[in-house]
């Protein structure tokens, strides 16, 4: 963290150049690691993928990382797919790539790496994937721009932005359940109804069955 | 003057929070052994983070052994070690920065799909605050009360994981007696309404039985 914090009357010269490295998401000149990594196997591809709902912004950066060699980084593929199967971004041959969509459909969203035929050593790569959903993919130095806005509001702004997503995920559980709980409800009362039922039957076929014998008993003269 | 050191912060703000905001969601299906990396900025930040387990074979067959989950550190040793689990949330304060590591293993051959949230959380302390008198004392409850968004964040990730699992498993169950598909509903009134008709047949049988019984002369047996 303290990278970030220069003082006194430095801070004018300094921060133009931290802020210019650090926004520019390439590798070689600041590896800025956010985001998990991941390996990708010397053969198969790897994939990552999540359930995500309509109409959220989705931003995802990759770069492979490779401390051995740096002049001849080893490349890979990727390819971004939508739950039904179209294609949303392909990449082919590079060390780092970016990709960024709204989703229009909900459903899994899938990501997958795999390494290039030009390069067969039999060693694992590192790639390093940042993939951001909703509130945390929005572009708030645009809009700190736009709204004139700085600092503490600023921050203030992007709580806001957060406890905004959280409401809407509390929302989204709570109707999850609802809807699992009539689930439920129908199907134990279609069971019920069903064993009501047969027992009903047994029941009316028994009481059938004496009357019609003591009938027929008492027909024969045997009571 | 003022206006300038404002204009400063609220840059320093920003670069802040680009670092600050380390979060990743996501899923990922492993055959053997699958780890994810992060990196942790500086020692004393809190790691946070859940694994939901999101195939039912864990679910349906008491004897999976489950996955086991490690986290291990940068300098090798291991800070967590669940076996045989099918989804946990972990939390803990890195002792030191770097490279950690976060393990799947999989006993078994078939393939799980595990679907996994990890949040590294910065509050600069007020051991900064003494040293540096230009860091504003808000600043660092504004981070506490990010943290604790985040918290509820990640909690929220964890609920949406397990209800997704769990909403599968239930509608795979009640798939038998969901008749809102057509064949499920033709096929399970068929099974109830033979079995109501068998029942009658039985007791129609036992009824013709036992006249039959009485039908020989009744002089000879008298039951």
């Amino acid at each position: 963290m303290n990278e970030g914090m220069v003082f006194g009357g430095r801070a004018a010269c300094f921060l133009p150049i931290i802020l210019v490295l650090c926004l520019t998401r390439n590798s070689n000149i600041l590896p800025v690691a956010e985001g998990i990594w991941l390996t990708i196997p010397s053969s198969g591809t790897k994939c990552v993928s999540e359930e995500i709902q309509s109409n959220v912004v989705v931003l995802g950066d990759y770069y492979v990382i490779d401390e051995n060699n740096p002049d001849h980084i080893p490349t890979i593929s990727a390819r971004v797919t939508a739950p039904f199967g179209n294609n949303l971004h392909h990449n082919e041959n590079a060390t780092h790539g970016q990709f960024a969509f709204t989703t229009s459909e909900s459903g899994n969203y899938l990501a997958c790496f795999w390494k290039d035929g030009s390069f067969q050593k039999d060693s694992e790569l590192t790639l390093g994937v940042d993939w951001k959903t909703g509130i945390a993919a929005k572009d708030w130095e645009s809009v700190a721009k736009k709204e004139k806005i700085e600092g503490v509001e600023l921050v203030l702004r992007r709580l806001q932005g957060i406890v905004e997503t959280i409401r809407g995920n509390l929302i989204y559980l709570r109707d999850r359940e609802a809807d699992m709980r009539e689930v439920s409800e129908a199907t134990n009362a279609r069971v019920a109804w069903f064993s009501i039922m047969s027992l009903g039957v047994c029941i009316a076929v028994s009481v059938l069955q004496i009357w019609y014998l003591k009938r027929y008993f008492v027909k024969k003269k045997l009571i | 003057m003022e206006s300038k050191w404002r204009k400063i912060w609220g840059l320093i703000g920003l670069l802040l929070l680009n670092f600050v905001n380390n979060v990743s969601s996501l899923s990922l299906t492993i055959t053997k052994v699958d780890c994810v990396y992060e990196i942790v900025r500086s020692e004393g930040d809190i790691v946070s983070g859940n694994f939901v387990v999101v195939d039912h074979h864990i679910f349906w067959s008491s004897d999976h052994p489950g996955i086991d989950f490690s986290i291990t550190s940068p300098g090798g040793g291991i800070l967590h070690n669940l076996k045989g689990t099918s989804g946990d949330k972990f939390s803990f304060k890195a002792p030191r920065s770097g490279l950690y590591q976060f393990c799947f293993h999989n006993p078994l051959s078939t393939p799980e799909t595990i679907a996994f949230y990890i949040h590294i959380g910065h509050i600069p302390n007020e051991h900064n605050l003494a040293k540096n008198e230009h860091l504003d004392p808000i600043n660092v409850k504004i981070a506490e009360l990010r943290e604790a968004l985040e918290a509820v964040t990640t909690e929220q990730k964890y609920l949406k994981a397990r209800d997704a699992v769990h909403r599968r498993n239930l509608m795979i169950r009640y798939l038998y007696l969901d008749a809102a598909n057509e064949s499920t509903k033709t096929r399970v009134i068929g099974y109830t309404v033979g079995e109501y008709i068998l029942l009658t047949i039985a007791s129609v049988l036992q009824v013709v039985y036992i006249r039959r019984l009485f039908s020989k002369s009744v002089g000879y047996n008298r039951i």
